[in-house]
């Protein structure tokens, strides 16, 4: 749906962060480019996301706020 | 007891208490999750219906999730706090709600657009500002708009993890791994790579800790001849805040909160007839 403001298991804000990361990714996709494992960490530690529970609240997210907004 | 601050950032710390055994150590960490009061929004007031703008459109007021999660997300974001403000039930008001026990905010937004957190505009207190302006809330379609009135109270993390200010507080030994010179003959090398971790050096011996947060220097576990020297009474603590309250505010919150509650336990004592 829409990514959850705080991390399920510890509680950090990942909301704000997920954007960040999204950006960061498209940023590597518009090159013509597969993200590689490499950057994908790298943009992870440069957020500070540290911890693997805030981890996986942003790697495993997908956005369908989209796909559900015409039946609002 | 000693603490020493060993890293200090707006919303990070990392610090080391030695002489202490680790029941202490828990009851540090547990005061640090659950126990720090901050301002959080407790009750939203979600206007239904048509909502004109200032050319007169109407937009209405559904959006594409349920109120509840849309009031659950607003109140998950994290709100800069003084820690000064009263709880509303201790406060002189008697649990109605005034300006030393509430801070109001209010969200007007047309759609279409993304809600993001900074969009949540102080109302009564304007020193309780956003501390995460990027969240986003709910995402509006064309002619769909929001209007919101929410009130923020004081609380604390054991009742719910929106008013919890210390996210990944965690506590461990202070650690040291001693190399025998005469069995890693690239020591030099671990010695340039992580020279903020070196303890001490002589001839024959020199001793790497994993206090300070050096990425890598765990590696140093697996080495041949490698000895591990942990010390139960010497905890190193890390732990980081959501922006609400600064990371060393909040440590010392925890530090003054844990004699007070021990002293309510005190006090609840009585002697037996």
């Amino acid at each position: 749906m829409i990514i959850p403001v705080r991390c399920f298991s510890c509680g950090r804000v990942v909301a704000s962060d997920y954007e960040k990361f999204k950006t960061g990714m498209d940023k590597i996709r518009s090159t013509g480019k597969k993200p590689t494992d490499a950057e994908i960490e790298k943009t992870l530690d440069d957020l500070g996301v540290e911890r693997y529970c805030c981890r996986r609240m942003i790697l495993s997210h997908i956005d369908l706020i989209d796909e559900i907004l015409p039946f609002s | 007891m000693e603490l020493k601050i060993i890293e200090l950032k707006e919303r990070f710390v990392r610090f080391s208490i030695s002489d202490i055994t680790p029941s202490i150590a828990n009851s540090i960490r547990r005061t640090l999750i659950a126990d720090i009061p901050k301002l959080a929004i407790d009750k939203v007031v979600i206007h239904h219906g048509q909502i004109r703008d200032m050319e007169n459109h109407q937009y209405d007021s559904s959006l594409p999730l349920f109120d509840e999660v849309v009031a659950q997300r607003i109140a998950m974001v994290p709100i800069r706090t003084d820690l000064k403000m009263n709880f509303r039930e201790e406060c002189s008001c008697n649990g109605q709600g005034c300006a030393l026990c509430t801070a109001t905010f209010s969200i007007n937004k047309l759609g279409p657009c993304v809600v993001y957190s900074s969009d949540i505009k102080p109302v009564s207190n304007p020193e309780a500002t956003i501390a995460d302006t990027n969240i986003p809330i709910v995402k509006l379609g064309p002619k769909q708009a929001l209007l919101i009135s929410a009130d923020a109270v004081m609380g604390r993390g054991s009742t719910h993890s929106k008013w919890q200010v210390a996210n990944g507080v965690s506590h461990k030994y202070h650690r040291e791994f001693i190399l025998k010179k005469n069995l890693i003959t690239d020591w030099e090398k671990y010695k340039k790579l992580y020279e903020k971790s070196v303890l001490k050096e002589n001839d024959k011996e020199i001793v790497f800790t994993d206090d300070y947060g050096v990425r890598g220097v765990a590696q140093l576990f697996e080495f041949p001849g490698v000895e591990i020297r942990e010390e139960n009474t010497n905890f190193i603590f890390k732990f980081e805040t959501d922006g609400s309250l600064q990371a060393i505010e909040t440590l010392e919150y925890a530090l003054k909160r844990l004699p007070q509650r021990l002293n309510i336990m005190l006090d609840s004592l009585v002697a037996p007839d």
